[in-house]
């Protein structure tokens, strides 16, 4: 079972390997070795790729590893198999309705116990000087809305929670 | 020289603007004070300030722009003058006016001509009914009743603004005419909420036009200069995000022209203190676009070039002493260059990003205009501008270079940034050769995607190594079954 | 350490014969085996699809360490059974490395008749699980089988060796301390349903996954209960009700993860520490192998050549070698392991047993390896040397084989017949692994020989009833029986019944045997009860 890290939505999987003169990097269509890392100090070290010596300014955040290398910022995200799999087809999931950009909310258009059909407008958000309209993404029934009016929430964050009809 | 008339200076603003004030009242020897929110109690600036007094509101943008709290703590601190940067209160008449009224010095002009300047639709009749030259356009409050078909008559492309605000807020560029309604409820919308002032006009949209502005500076006994202007075309959704200074497309003719008509739109407003009159420029015509009657965020590469501290002379300005160089004094020198770093992920359409600033270091030998600090939180309460790399070299392609090279040696971490996407844009070869315009980036799509594939590795190698179970499992490995591989029978 | 010189002339005509002869062999093992691992018709690919579950090669893919070595063993087992319709006996099993550690995988193969067990699954399934107890080595059992193939039950089910001895196995396994873990993906129904409940850690697939003594229809027929499958024994109710399972995953590749973390925590005893150096490649190619190998079995030829094709540096260092040539011994080294060498150069001489008995209890006491290297005919007959005592000399030779606690390892090159066979270590004698060459031979005669005896019996038989058979009809009776002889004496056959762990193309020897050895020395070597005598 191969490591995966996410970058900017992508996924990456790979598989290190230790060997006499350091690691070898196995990558989805190449190999690169050795590769090492020598730590400086808790936000930099070296790293040493295909011949060359590059610093590299990191920071661990939980599953998220910051680096800085070349002048490029990345963050990838470690996705652990436990995890991933584990989400895979669990049907219980409630449907929910999910900030799709980090913002404030402008007007919150439906009250729990709603009945609303997949694409009624449930709040109007705002974010980068745009307002967006949040739809229902699917027919349900309002069961709870998380946020308040002009209250800010992050990406991905949980705005409506929705049942479904029936249930 | 004589004493100013107060020594304590209140800063109604945050972020990086506010820090940058307080450097110059220190250089002045001047107190600073600063009203802040909570959210805010990390910042530089705040820690900066000599006195840091808190005020609230129902959230953080409301707070700073709320009038009564903020006269309250220029009260507190016994401040005799009050900047309010840019953004937040510093166009509005009201409060300069509320401001003055409690005996307070307003760092900025005349509330009269906030009101005049301020409001783009006055201010660009005002502009017009002087001679100079201005982009057709249609306004609401002149029919309101007939505001939607007299934009649909101008035809397409065409742009719906807000006529108080700037900022790129409430904008919508609209080149079906079918999408005409709905552009205009929302900017209307948009501009109610920010401006808390709803009325709007349509412009014609010209295409690929430069932006370019040019710095005025007024005493209160009618002394005006210019200096110089700023080319500020590369944006996205109507904000800068690179000026620079001077201007890779003015001649040196066409350059004294524009800045005499600045001059001359500041001197017919009788303008005092720092100002920026906006121009759209297309070809060798320009327009009348806006004046802003603040700082503007750009303002570091004008004094890059000039020398001038222009945050020092609003202070002198608003003091009542007289302008201490003319005209003639003013020179430029080399070029100079910004870079706004902001919080956002250009290769997912710009949208603000958030996060924990877990490192960060700037580089050296160029100025940086802060606004965050490591360990800080990166809210979307406000605007996601987090700091300015400012350079200044000899030559355009010096500063390009330096700009360039500074903007990889900034190491943020822990929020995303577009400072791959700066990097970018001060190393292609169309911003090199000086051959863009406001439309550049959308017509260049490549430049904010993230796909630069090249380079990938290096990342993906040093997160495998300085991730533990990727190492671990790495290690687990006997090393006979290590040096087989994936060995099959 | 001598370095070995080859004589072999690679460019001379019967190289380049043996050469051709042998490339083709390996491709036809090549293609057998590709065949056995993956081709199934569509409809069960199909099946697997709509049942949601991964092909078995797909599981273990998963379940491995990437770019890590696996040792699959008897994937033709059963090739040459049931019309040849359960290849692989419907069984994976391998030696593979799982989160750092050396491990058996066990799997069902359900594109294969769903999984069920033959006998010849059953046999594989005890081989796999006595490796793992001769080696102490822990076992990931991936679980998807649809009971004992009822027709044939009297070949699986009650003798000593059938199915109960899976269950056995698994107990003893514990009971040494060697953990194992179950994945549930399948239906484990029946004596099945012990394989996850023996295993120290098990985990079920939701939906996929069920055990249970009797199915759904069983019960049914039994109590009349009406009942499905996951109510009966799937992974809610066994996680959350029986406390049969530990951990209940929502897809395989959830469960894979899961036995991934298991077995990454498995205590891991130290390994015997045998004498070891940094590795090193043979000095010759590993392919010149293919012109050594003769193309006819009864051709004669240097084991020396073919040492010098498998181990560290072409070293070897040789006992005796100037005693009982027939017999070559000696130490090297193989991936820095040293080993002791036992290698056929001719038929066995008392002089070559005991020569052979002397150097095995040499390496017994330095706890070195044993790997035999099998190209015998069989002991030398004639009143000669029976006078002189060929069977005590012999009978010396078989007790320090079946004596010797070192590790035991043993390639059938060539031929493998009569005491030979046994006295050079075969399967009867415990050494850990078997591997064939695929031109090999074995039997307890030669093919020629054998036929040859048959047909004189025959013969006598008419000749007491007073026919007399032509040289023609003498033919007719010794080809049918030398073909079935043949057939019955191949590679393939041996490798069907499980008399080996596989056929190894010869190039493959040297790492297959890097990997068996490692895996040997999860077991702890016991010292020998004696000194070594001198015979």
């Amino acid at each position: 079972m191969y490591h995966s890290f996410e970058v900017d939505g992508v996924d990456y999987t790979l598989w290190l390997s230790a060997s006499r003169h350091g690691y070898r990097l196995h990558l989805r269509d190449e190999v690169i070795a050795p590769v090492a890392f020598t730590q400086r100090s808790d936000s930099s070290g070296i790293l040493t790729i295909a011949g060359q010596s590059e610093p590299v300014r990191f920071v661990i955040d939980g599953e998220l590893i910051h680096l800085h290398i070349r002048g490029r910022t990345r963050t990838l995200r470690y996705i652990d198999p436990l995890r991933t799999h584990a989400a895979g087809n669990s049907g219980t999931c409630p449907l929910v309705a999910r900030a799709p950009m980090p913002g404030m909310v402008v007007a919150i258009t439906v009250s729990p116990g709603d009945s609303v059909s997949a694409g009624t407008a449930l709040m109007m958000i705002e974010s980068m000087k745009l307002e967006t309209i949040i739809r229902s993404p699917q027919d349900g029934i309002v069961e709870r809305i998380h946020v308040k009016e002009n209250e800010s929430f992050e990406h991905d964050a949980v705005l409506v929670t929705l049942s479904k009809e029936g249930f | 020289m004589p004493q100013l008339p107060f020594d304590t200076v209140l800063i109604a603003n945050r972020g990086e603007i506010a820090a940058r004030i307080v450097k110059t009242l220190r250089k002045l020897g001047l107190r600073s004070a600063i009203a802040y929110h909570e959210i805010d109690a990390r910042t530089p600036a705040v820690s900066m300030a000599d006195l840091a007094i808190q005020i609230s509101g129902s959230t953080p943008i409301a707070s700073y722009l709320d009038t009564r709290q903020i006269i309250a703590a220029a009260d507190q601190a016994r401040a005799g003058a009050l900047h309010p940067g840019y953004g937040l209160l510093s166009e509005n008449a009201e409060f300069a006016r509320a401001v003055t009224d409690a005996g307070i010095a307003f760092i900025g002009p005349l509330p009269d001509t906030i009101e005049l300047m301020g409001d783009k639709i006055r201010a660009r009749n005002f502009v017009q009914s002087n001679g100079f030259p201005v982009a057709p356009c249609v306004i609401e409050e002149d029919d309101p009743a007939t505001f939607a078909s007299r934009a649909q008559a101008m035809g397409a492309p065409l742009l719906v603004k807000p006529s108080a605000g700037g900022g790129g807020k409430g904008m919508r560029i609209v080149r079906d005419l079918n999408t005409l309604e709905a552009a205009i409820e929302q900017a209307r919308s948009e501009a109610g909420r920010y401006f808390g002032d709803a009325r709007l006009y349509a412009e014609r949209h010209l295409e690929y036009p430069r932006h370019i502005e040019v710095q005025v500076l007024g005493d209160c006994l009618g002394n005006l200069v210019h200096l110089f202007e700023r080319e500020c075309s590369v944006q996205r959704r109507f904000q800068k995000i690179i000026e620079e200074t001077p201007s890779p497309a003015l001649s040196q003719e066409s350059r004294a022209r524009i800045c005499d008509t600045a001059v001359r739109i500041a001197r017919a407003a009788n303008y005092r203190n720092a100002g920026t009159v906006e121009f759209l420029l297309s070809g060798d015509d320009f327009y009348f676009l806006e004046m802003n009657t603040r700082l503007q965020v750009e303002h570091p590469v004008t004094e890059m070039i000039t020398g001038v501290d222009l945050v020092a002379e609003q202070i002198y300005a608003a003091a009542g002493r007289e302008l201490a160089f003319s005209q003639s004094d003013i020179v430029s020198n080399g070029h100079a260059i910004e870079l706004r770093l902001y919080a956002e992920a250009p290769e997912c359409g710009y949208a603000p990003t958030t996060g924990k600033v877990l490192l960060l270091e700037y580089p050296n030998d160029v100025r940086i205009d802060s606004g965050i600090i490591q360990g800080q939180h990166i809210t979307p309460a406000f605007d996601p501008m987090l700091a300015k790399i400012i350079v200044h070299s000899p030559s355009r392609m010096e500063s390009a270079l330096k700009a360039h090279r500074a903007v990889r040696e900034l190491v943020l971490l822990g929020c995303e940034t577009n400072a791959n996407l700066l990097a970018r844009i001060v190393s292609d070869e169309a911003f090199l050769g000086g051959h863009f315009h406001v439309g550049y980036l959308e017509q260049n799509p490549h430049l904010a995607s993230g796909i630069f594939a090249a380079g990938m590795s290096a990342f993906l190698a040093s997160a495998a190594l300085l991730t533990r179970p990727v190492r671990d499992s790495a290690d687990a490995v006997p090393e006979l079954h290590s040096a087989l591989g994936n060995w099959r029978n | 350490m001598q370095r070995i010189g080859s004589a072999a002339d690679v460019d001379s005509q019967e190289f380049r014969r043996n050469d051709l002869h042998n490339r083709q062999l390996a491709a036809e093992l090549k293609e057998r085996q590709r065949l056995a691992r993956f081709d199934r018709p569509e409809k069960d690919f199909e099946r697997l699809r709509r049942q949601d579950k991964l092909f078995v090669r797909n599981r273990i893919a998963a379940l491995l360490d990437p770019e890590t070595p696996f040792l699959e063993l008897s994937t033709l087992a059963a090739n040459k059974a049931y019309n040849g319709e359960v290849p692989g006996a419907a069984q994976v099993v391998g030696i593979g490395i799982v989160a750092g550690r050396e491990v058996i995988v066990h799997a069902d193969d359900s594109s294969v008749k769903s999984g069920a067990w033959y006998p010849l699954s059953v046999k594989k399934i005890v081989r796999a699980l006595d490796i793992a107890i001769e080696n102490r080595l822990p076992v990931v059992h991936l679980c998807d089988c649809a009971g004992g193939f009822l027709p044939l039950q009297a070949e699986f089910f009650a003798d000593r060796y059938h199915a109960g001895r899976i269950l056995r196995n698994q107990s003893i396994l514990s009971k040494v301390g060697v953990p194992q873990v179950a994945i549930v993906m399948g239906h484990c129904t029946a004596a099945g349903a012990y394989v996850p409940a023996l295993s120290e850690y098990n985990i079920v697939v939701e939906g996929t996954g069920a055990i249970f003594l009797g199915g759904p229809p069983v019960v049914k027929a039994a109590t009349g209960e009406q009942v499905s499958a996951q109510e009966l024994g799937g992974a809610l109710m066994h996680t959350s009700v029986s406390g049969t399972s530990d951990y209940f995953a929502t897809s395989e590749l959830h469960a894979i993860a899961i036995a991934r973390n298991v077995v990454a925590r498995f205590h891991q005893p130290a390994k015997t520490c045998i004498d070891r150096v940094a590795p090193e490649p043979p000095a010759y190619d590993a392919s010149e192998l293919y012109g050594i190998i003769p193309k006819d079995a009864r051709a004669q030829f240097d084991m020396r050549e073919i040492i010098a094709r498998l181990v560290d540096g072409s070293r070897f260092d040789e006992y005796q070698p100037r005693y009982a040539t027939s017999l070559v011994c000696g130490f090297a080294r193989l991936y820095g392991y040293q080993v002791g060498i036992v290698a056929n150069n001719g038929v066995l001489f008392g002089d070559s047993a005991l020569k052979g008995a002397h150097f095995i209890q040499i390496c017994d006491k330095n706890r070195t390896p044993l790997l035999f290297l099998q190209n015998v005919t069989g002991f030398m007959v004639g009143r000669e040397y029976e006078r002189r005592g060929i069977t005590k000399d012999g009978a010396k030779l078989i007790m320090t084989v079946s004596g010797a606690s070192v590790p035991k390892f043993t390639i059938i090159c060539n031929s493998s017949h009569g005491a030979g066979t046994y006295a050079m270590s075969g399967r009867a004698f415990d050494p850990r692994f078997v591997f064939s060459w695929p031109n090999s031979q074995i039997s307890a005669m030669g093919a020629e020989q054998a036929a040859g005896v048959l047909t004189h019996v025959k013969a006598r038989q008419l000749a007491r009833t007073g026919g007399r058979l032509s040289e023609q009809e003498l033919a007719g009776i010794r080809e049918p029986v030398l073909e079935e002889y043949r057939e019955r004496s191949s590679a393939y056959y041996a490798t069907s019944e499980l008399w080996d762990d596989g056929i190894l193309d010869p190039i493959d020897t040297r790492t297959a045997l890097a990997i068996a050895l490692s895996a040997s020395l999860n077991a702890p070597i016991d010292a020998p009860q004696y000194g070594v005598f001198r015979l």
